[in-house]
């Protein structure tokens, strides 16, 4: 029997990492983790384990020559595997789900600027309109990075979607319309977010709920934020929105 | 599942059962029904409406994707070993590198060229090496080496760094002198073998001639299973406590560091520890710190990185004993130090 186990555990979580990336793969939602330019290269690797997991099942190998564990060495591999399948059953079992305002609080919302290719200022300047209301919370989140001037966000019209943080400064009437912003996996995943001006939002919305705000910049009229600029929703400038199946950036 | 021949005692008898008893139909088919169940419950559990709590909740999402990031090249890895122990004849490999120790291991460390695996597809690669006759120390320098010095991860460096305040130069340099400079300190070791787990060891002393006649694709799939079995584990559980980690400990106590010259290189060499994202993108992942922190904590964070952080601990269990891996993290923190403390103040 634990021979059985001992040879055999490996290949059981390989068989359940593969099903779990390939249905997430089929389902769309592998971006969930990882950033688009690896599916490809993942989901080879993952039928390629597939089918040699199917072979290992089907044809004969030699046996093995391993010493016998000690008893130490048998309970230190036990509590190793009941580790692995606690994993194991949260890859299979537990829906796929996108990182929270745990992490948002954990890495500090826009506190390092992100990857090379952000807009700049000055490309931005020129931009029609139409362009800056397809800006995501990212294009904004940089822009605001470089420049607070007002003259330079005055009637530009904002059109963002995210899921909401509260400004840690004033919860009460602020609160950051956010994105994960992903390089490489979901562990270098980076929050950016746009504040929103907007007086007992907790009213209508709870954090991690996503929204899309209309509106556009202004000068922040909450006294104990450090933004000096919110963006300032109209009339039903707020709208709650299901989760979008890209939830992230890259 | 050939189970009739698990349940041989040690001293085995070399009479293998007929081909297709019951019992071994009964396995193939729990071991295929196993993979199609797998592929149900993810199917019907997608719909489930399991709330846990948000920390939790990302715990698993981050242990996840370090799992669903590495496990490609993990199966990588454990292809080209087979492809090494299998495949290529034993004198191809020995036949073309040096046979002085020093030059013999300066040519190892760019085989990472030619097998561009990262650094978790590599445990497996060099443990194929070892049982191949490489000894301990060379295969230790294709360990450290290899992740640093492969053109996916110089690539990726370069498109993130580019020439600026030699990064790149330092992380190219200081990880090829770190991985000989540990290869040969372990050459300096009399028995070699002492340095590996005692089942890694065994397995290494298998002589060649112990085979039944098996074709080539029965003992490549036979490696497969053998070498998931040790490697998986280790994923999960470094998978699992990268992820914690992460959860647990605040950005922001190792960020209010960056800006000190040496104590932005310490933080730096905490945070690779424990963040554990692979070579070939940790220039990105790093790359937004780069205005805070000096380029000498940015070039330790690419040479410790790649070579020491909890999810390689966790693999390097598999194949050497305890004290050396204290050792091998004494010694590659202190030269990666080094290495930042060298850009800092003489750049």
């Amino acid at each position: 029997m634990w021979r059985g186990i001992r040879r055999w555990r490996g290949v059981v979580l390989v068989a359940t990492a593969v099903v779990a990336t390939i249905w997430l793969a089929a389902t769309n939602q592998l971006i969930l983790y990882i950033h688009p330019r690896y599916v490809l290269f993942t989901v080879i690797m993952a039928v390629v384990a597939l089918a040699i997991i199917v072979a290992s099942v089907l044809v004969r190998q030699p046996h093995d020559h391993d010493e016998p564990d000690t008893r130490r060495q048998k309970a230190v591999s036990i509590a190793a595997i009941m580790t692995s399948l606690v994993l194991g059953v949260g890859l299979i079992a537990v829906p796929p789900a996108v990182l929270t305002s745990a992490t948002v609080a954990q890495r500090d919302i826009n506190s390092a600027g992100v990857g090379a290719d952000v807009t700049s200022v000055d490309d931005a300047a020129s931009s029609s309109d139409a362009a800056f209301a397809k800006f995501t919370v990212l294009d904004w989140a940089s822009l605001l990075r470089q420049t607070s001037d007002l003259a330079f966000y005055d009637g530009k019209p904002v059109d963002v979607t995210g899921f909401i943080t509260a400004d840690p400064d004033d919860p009460q009437n602020v609160f950051y319309v956010s994105r994960f912003v992903i390089t490489c996996c979901a562990v270098d995943a980076q929050p950016v977010g746009v504040p929103v001006y907007s007086p007992n939002w907790s009213d209508s919305y709870a954090v991690d709920d996503w929204v899309e705000v209309t509106g556009s910049f202004g000068a922040n009229q909450s006294s104990r934020s450090t933004q000096p600029l919110a963006v300032q929703p109209g009339e039903s400038g707020i709208v709650g929105i299901e989760e979008p199946g890209d939830p992230y950036l890259f | 599942m050939t189970r009739t021949q698990l349940d041989d005692a040690p001293g085995h008898t070399h009479q293998h059962p007929p081909t297709w008893t019951t019992k071994r139909i009964a396995w193939i088919a729990v071991g295929l029904g196993g993979v199609v169940l797998l592929f149900v419950i993810r199917g019907f559990s997608a719909g489930l409406d399991v709330a846990l709590p948000n920390q939790a909740q990302d715990l698993l999402t981050l242990a996840i994707s370090v799992i669903v990031e590495s496990l490609p090249f993990v199966i990588l890895g454990i292809l080209l070993s087979i492809l090494v122990q299998v495949w290529i004849p034993d004198a191809w490999l020995v036949k073309y590198l040096p046979r002085n120790p020093v030059l013999r291991r300066a040519a190892i460390s760019f085989l990472g060229v030619v097998l561009p695996v990262c650094e978790c597809g590599n445990v497996p690669l060099a443990r194929g090496l070892m049982v191949k006759g490489c000894t301990v120390s060379e295969s230790m320098t294709f360990l450290l080496a290899a992740p640093i010095l492969n053109p996916i991860t110089i690539i990726t460096t370069h498109q993130a760094f580019g020439w600026d305040s030699g990064i790149l130069v330092a992380r190219l340099v200081g990880g090829f002198l770190i991985a000989n400079i540990v290869g040969w300190l372990y050459s300096l070791h009399r028995d070699q073998d002492s340095l590996l787990t005692p089942r890694f060891a065994a397995e290494c002393r298998v002589p060649e001639s112990h085979e039944h006649g098996e074709t080539r694709m029965q003992q490549s799939l036979a490696l497969f299973v053998r070498e998931a079995s040790v490697m998986m584990p280790a994923l999960f559980i470094g998978a699992l406590v990268a992820g914690a980690i992460q959860v647990l400990v605040p950005r922001a106590v190792l960020v209010s560091l960056g800006s000190n010259p040496l104590w932005s290189v310490l933080a730096m060499m905490v945070l690779a520890f424990v963040i554990a994202v692979c070579s070939n993108v940790d220039a990105f992942f790093i790359l937004p710190f780069a205005n805070t922190f000096t380029p000498g904590s940015i070039a330790t964070f690419l040479v410790f990185g790649p070579i020491i952080d909890v999810k390689m601990l966790a693999l390097l269990r598999t194949t050497f004993r305890t004290p050396v891996l204290i050792q091998l993290t004494v010694i590659v923190g202190l030269l990666s130090a080094l290495t930042g403390l060298v850009v800092n103040f003489v750049f």
